[in-house]
């Protein structure tokens, strides 16, 4: 048996992940050789991250990556139909949902930018001056308002499972993070537990947000 | 709730992403519908029935 009839029989998802792992793996190695170059010629300076900074920058890769890959299956209709109505379906999806998916895609990268960019802001500059804490807050307050109404324009654009599934994910995320967060207030307040700051917070809500978000697409049949 | 969504669906011929063009809804949709994982609205509800042509207690049933 060759190696080609080998290749034919696996499924076209085993493909592609193969496919992404001979590209990544050079593209990965290559970028991390040119990191050290840099490094070692003095171009890069270590940037010192807090740890709750180096979770909200593992979030905003998380949601970078998803987000990418969606609106670059977005790009093809043909894919995209695939993705959405099984590995046997031919037909290609319509114009409307390439677009829907595009903006799901759109939203999840303007997330990681807002993720991302006040830990990244605060350790490029440092220290960071109050002219500049104020330009990226208005882009910040910038992003956030565009994503708002990105997100405004895909519930009015869902179909109702996707909206059922929204609330339920919202509903569950206020009732277990809220209660989180009295637990863990309560047991600051009686000195049991250390102060959590808001961006502490913003990122436990964040995780808990996109598990929630997963358990209940699971249970609502998103997955197959 | 117990539906017959699928037999009817496969009487027709009809793949779930067929279905879900005829109802505007997703394949992800259709699919939660047929596993039981998802109940439709009443508004869902009645455009299936009309168009099975079917009265809707005669596609979704009661587990009572």
């Amino acid at each position: 048996m060759t190696a080609a009839s080998n290749a034919q029989k696996l499924s076209p998802r085993a493909r592609r992940a193969l496919i992404l792992m001979a590209v990544g793996a050079p593209v990965g190695f290559a970028a991390g050789r040119v990191l050290v170059w840099l490094k070692r010629q003095g171009y890069w300076r270590d940037l010192e991250f807090s740890s709750s900074d180096v979770v909200s920058l593992g979030l905003a890769t998380f949601l970078v990556a998803v987000g990418l890959v969606t609106m670059a299956v977005s790009l093809s209709r043909k894919a995209l139909g695939r993705r959405i109505n099984g590995e046997e379906e031919t037909r290609a999806a319509t114009p409307a949902q390439a677009s829907f998916y595009a903006g799901q895609g759109g939203v999840l990268v303007l997330a990681a930018v807002m993720l991302a960019a006040p830990p990244l802001a605060g350790a490029l500059f440092v220290p960071l001056s109050p002219l500049l804490a104020s330009a990226v807050m208005t882009g910040l307050i910038t992003v956030f308002l565009v994503q708002t109404a990105g997100n405004i324009t895909l519930w009015v654009r869902s179909d109702e499972l996707m909206r059922r599934t929204m609330a339920e994910t919202a509903a569950v995320s206020y009732g277990l993070l809220q209660g989180l967060l009295f637990l863990w207030a309560a047991a600051e307040k009686l000195s049991l537990l250390p102060p959590l700051t808001l961006w502490d917070a913003v990122n436990v809500n964040m995780i808990g947000y996109l598990l929630i978000s997963m358990i209940v697409a699971w249970r609502r049949g998103f997955v197959d | 709730m117990k539906n017959r969504l699928k037999v009817l669906r496969a009487e027709r011929d009809w793949s779930q992403a067929d279905l879900a063009q005829r109802l505007d809804v997703s394949r992800q949709t259709i699919n939660a519908l047929e596993t039981g994982k998802y109940d439709p609205s009443l508004p869902l509800a009645f455009k299936i029935a009309r168009l099975f042509g079917q009265p809707i207690e005669a596609i979704f049933q009661d587990e009572d």
